[in-house]
């Protein structure tokens, strides 16, 4: 860390712009199979990243402190900043500031003895609802980032967050069904008051069996209310992605794919007038909360879909630079090895004025999908799929018996077109996001209210 | 500090058992779209994963900067006297080993020019493309392992190379290579060639149909298939319950003609290995074998715990897959399309998410070309289907295997594989609606 201006200077020498970012972190976790301890474990990593433009991008990371060997891997960075290649940046406002995660219970004050002893608790409580397969984790991350640049951006990050993660399966009359429970706060150990951790878990237990012995559902045409989890899922897969603005202009095409929404497509129609999509890195104690993008660029929330239209992009300053635009702060990065890219943060439809029990009242025959298990969409963000867990019938305005794995094949235009009325509750979910090359998976939030799509085929 | 000075370091401490693995990669990358380069990377790296253990009680914990090695100890000490026996622990390999030299080279490899290497597939692809983009990688890698019993080094290096073109109609292909060996280095030439086949084949798309094809799949495409599989097969996923192949060990779940290795002796891959984290040598295990679940993948541990033997695959706590590589057949690619009356061959896949890792039930995304046979011609290219089957299903209906293999490495979707083309007589496919 002592070095960071000492690497600034030298990369400013040779490149029109230079930036250097460290970071340090410091990371615990245990995890139980099957209600024995299986690992536990503490890791600590730290290094600095560089970035270099002269004709192109350059970047690259190293986790030593010699002066030749750093020399020389700035000279390799150096270097490579003279490929022909893309080399624009955004203009953006300069900061320099602070920021943290606002803690009320410290990681550090919480004991080894403590989180084995919250595992052991979840695992007796699926113990007595006869779940035979669990697996449980927990696990906590303590970061500090610097990032300075060439043209006087200086940020400094303090980040903490706690996540958990349950694997459980459940057998019956020759029926499987499994369930991955994710959950994750930015903050300490009140994380476990938030979560309602204990109440969570014999929630999704009781679900998990009940979806094993229900029956499958007709093919054909129904309604279909979604629960929040379905919200966010959708939100993240075919709002979030499609509107990244790295993936509009290819820089993708050979891994994730690119989007169905081409540059100029700003303002078209993507569903009915009732949806709203956000995305907000700002939100208190959200998995992917941040007050400046890894660019320094300050956050804000983004309107990506606005009353059914294509609204906003999100990009970082490499992206916006391509189109001459400004960034809206969506650069991230998954550790502090890797190059910035643009990336969700807390994606969800926005709420509207029903109840719940609005959205249900008019509907005939219905599908009411609160939770899901497999789903994929196509490398455009257009064809994708989702399958239900914990689902029920809708028969005359009440919720009736559980069905099992109702599949919704749909198109993202179809979808959020269905869309007739959206609920006023607001629910979030963790998730880790996967995108780049090599691979980044950073941490989400994905959430939304209930909402209720008319006329839809499942199977 | 090497491995050896930091388990001498770690080795005074109040441990039973210690294992050090330092790990430095030094890995470049370019990559490139629409026909320009984005972004050139370069990582210099390198780190200790280190377990220690008490009678069953064991620690782990990994230390990017050598500074915190000390305070990392201290932390693992006071962490051991807080646990519990560990059932998925029982000891590390105490047998003594010697270790197998490397076969590959990689000298032409070390002083392969990526950058420059790019910038010409572009100029010289362009022609027969609309676009292109991708990513080219030159890994080297340093491996030493210290253990209270043995301790080895390793090294190896690989080019990997992944490239997306789309047609005049803005339909795409894709082709991947991956190679640890200077012998079959020249063969990333043929990619280019590949792609402008296919680049001729594709011409425009039309939405497919719903329904149960006969298909042949490409090597891209079976190789993802295959590693999403044999993670699975790793005996602490087994023990777990959640996975395929629990219970179905010795079980017949596909057709004869289909075996499956996990094979980190073919040096000419980048996940091969000489031997394991604690020390066992790696081998070659089939883990299907003509339709049969043959093997399990073992650690010492787990394999005491199932009554088996090691199989060279740990993972301290949890054994894994290093590399998969498929038996070859005795088909030829062309003819294996050819023989097609009325059915698909696909080359890619993408997105597969299980909806029951105990059944194997999953879908999964074919994309870059999907063309539609009919009396072994292509009448079309589709776009817009989801194979929507079973493991079971698509492994039963293997009823032919070409003889030759690729090697590819596609960004997450599969690991360092080696795959045949397949022939599936059923394969399941929906579409939106």
């Amino acid at each position: 860390m002592q070095n960071i201006d000492k690497y600034l200077n030298y990369l400013n020498r040779y490149t029109n712009f230079s930036e250097v970012y460290f970071s340090e972190t410091f990371s615990n976790g245990v995890s139980f199979k099957n209600g024995s301890l299986s690992q536990v474990s503490g890791s600590t990593s730290s290094g600095y990243a560089f970035r270099a433009i002269d004709k192109s991008i350059s970047f690259g990371a190293i986790n030593q402190e010699n002066w030749s060997i750093v020399k020389e891997h700035l000279d390799r960075i150096i270097e490579n900043s003279r490929i022909p290649g893309r080399d624009k940046l955004s203009h953006e406002e300069v900061y320099k500031d602070k920021w943290s995660v606002p803690v009320q219970k410290k990681i550090e004050d919480m004991d080894l003895e403590d989180k084995i002893s919250i595992l052991k608790d979840i695992d007796q409580i699926l113990v007595e609802k006869k779940i035979p397969m669990r697996i449980l984790a927990i696990g906590d991350i303590k970061q500090r980032e610097f990032l300075i640049n060439s043209e006087g951006t200086e940020i400094e990050g303090d980040i903490s967050k706690v996540g958990f993660f349950g694997a459980i399966g459940y057998y019956e009359g020759g029926n499987f069904e499994q369930r991955f429970i994710q959950l994750g706060f930015s903050g300490g150990y009140e994380a476990l008051e938030y979560w309602d951790l204990y109440a969570t878990i014999g929630e999704e237990a009781e679900a998990l069996k009940k979806s094993v012995i229900a029956k499958p559902i007709n093919p054909g045409y129904y309604d279909l209310v979604i629960g929040p989890e379905i919200s966010g899922i959708v939100a993240h897969e075919s709002a979030g992605h499609p509107t990244e603005l790295d993936r509009i202009l290819g820089r993708e095409m050979a891994q994730a794919g690119e989007s169905f929404i081409k540059l100029g497509d700003k303002g078209k129609p993507v569903g009915s007038p009732q949806v709203n999509v956000v995305d907000d890195p700002t939100i208190d104690h959200s998995y992917g909360y941040y007050k400046y993008d890894r660019d320094g660029v300050k956050a804000r929330k983004r309107y990506l879909y606005k009353k059914g239209l294509i609204n906003e992009f999100l990009s970082n300053r490499e992206s916006a630079g391509r189109v001459n635009s400004k960034s809206t702060a969506a650069s991230r990065i998954s550790e502090w090895d890797k190059d910035p890219i643009p990336r969700m943060s807390t994606t969800f439809i926005e709420p509207g004025d029903f109840n719940f029990e609005e959205l249900v009242e008019d509907v005939k025959l219905g599908i009411y999908m609160k939770s899901y298990s497999e789903w994929n969409i196509d490398d455009i963000r257009f064809n994708e799929k989702y399958v239900g867990l914990e689902a029920y019938l809708i028969e005359n305005g009440e919720i009736r018996e559980q069905i099992r794995r109702p599949t919704l094949e749909t198109t993202t235009i179809k979808f959020y077109s269905s869309i007739d009325a959206v609920g006023k509750d607001l629910k979030f979910f963790a998730g880790t996001c996967g995108k780049g090359d090599p691979m980044q998976g950073v941490d989400v939030w994905m959430g939304g209210p209930h909402a209720r799509l008319r006329n839809i085929y499942m199977r | 500090m090497d491995a050896q000075s930091a388990f001498e370091f770690i080795r005074k401490r109040d441990f039973d058992e210690v294992v050090v693995r330092k790990l430095s990669t030094n890995i470049q990358q370019v990559k490139f779209s629409n026909n320009e380069i984005d972004i050139t990377n370069n990582w210099n790296e390198s780190g200790f994963d280190v377990y220690v253990t008490k009678g069953r009680k064991i620690y782990n914990f990994e230390v990017k900067n050598e500074r915190e090695l000390e305070r990392s100890v201290n932390s693992a000490e006071k962490a051991l006297k807080l646990l519990d026996d560990n059932p998925d622990y029982i000891k590390i390999n105490s047998e003594k080993y010697n270790y197998r030299n490397r076969t590959n080279r990689f000298v032409r490899i070390s002083e392969f020019e990526i950058s420059k290497f790019a910038r010409d597939f572009i100029d010289e692809n362009i022609k027969f493309a609309k676009r292109i983009g991708g990513t080219i990688y030159k890994k080297s890698m340093e491996l030493e392992v210290v253990t209270n019993y043995n301790s080895f080094k390793d090294f190896n290096a690989g080019i990997e190379f992944n490239v997306r073109a789309f047609n005049e109609n803005d339909v795409p292909t894709q082709q991947s290579f991956a190679t640890s060996h200077d012998d079959d280095l020249d063969e990333i030439h043929m990619v280019g060639e590949e792609l402008r086949d296919h680049l001729r084949m594709l011409g425009k798309t039309v939405q497919g149909s719903d329904g149960t094809f006969a298909a042949v799949l490409h090597p891209l495409f079976f190789a993802s298939i295959v590693s999403y599989t044999i993670p699975m097969a790793s005996a602490y996923q087994v023990d777990s319950g959640i996975s395929f192949f629990a219970g179905r060990l010795n079980q017949k779940i596909g057709s004869s003609i289909f075996t499956m290795y996990d094979d980190a002796t073919d040096d000419s891959m980048f996940g091969s290995r000489i031997a394991d984290d604690e020390g066992v040598p790696t081998k070659k295990t089939p883990v299907i074998e003509k339709g049969f679940v043959k093997n399990y993948l073992h650690n010492t541990s787990t394999a005491i715990k199932l009554n088996s033997q090691s199989t060279g695959n740990a993972g301290i706590i949890s054994p894994s897959p290093w590399q998969v590589t498929v038996e070859p057949g005795t088909e030829d690619p062309k003819e294996m399309i050819e023989s097609i009356r009325d059915g698909l061959y696909i080359v890619n896949t993408w997105y597969t998410r299980f909806q029951d890792y105990r059944e194997g039930i999953f879908s999964t995304i074919p994309r870059d070309g999907i063309y539609r046979i009919k009396n072994g011609e292509i009448i079309e290219s589709w776009s817009g289907i989801r194979v929507s089957d079973s493991l079971i299903s698509i492994f039963k209906n293997i009823e032919g295997v070409s003889r030759e293999t690729k090697k590819v490495k596609w960004w997450d979707e599969t690991m360092y594989s080696k795959v045949p083309y397949v022939y599936v007589s059923k394969l399941n496919i929906t579409k939106s609606k």
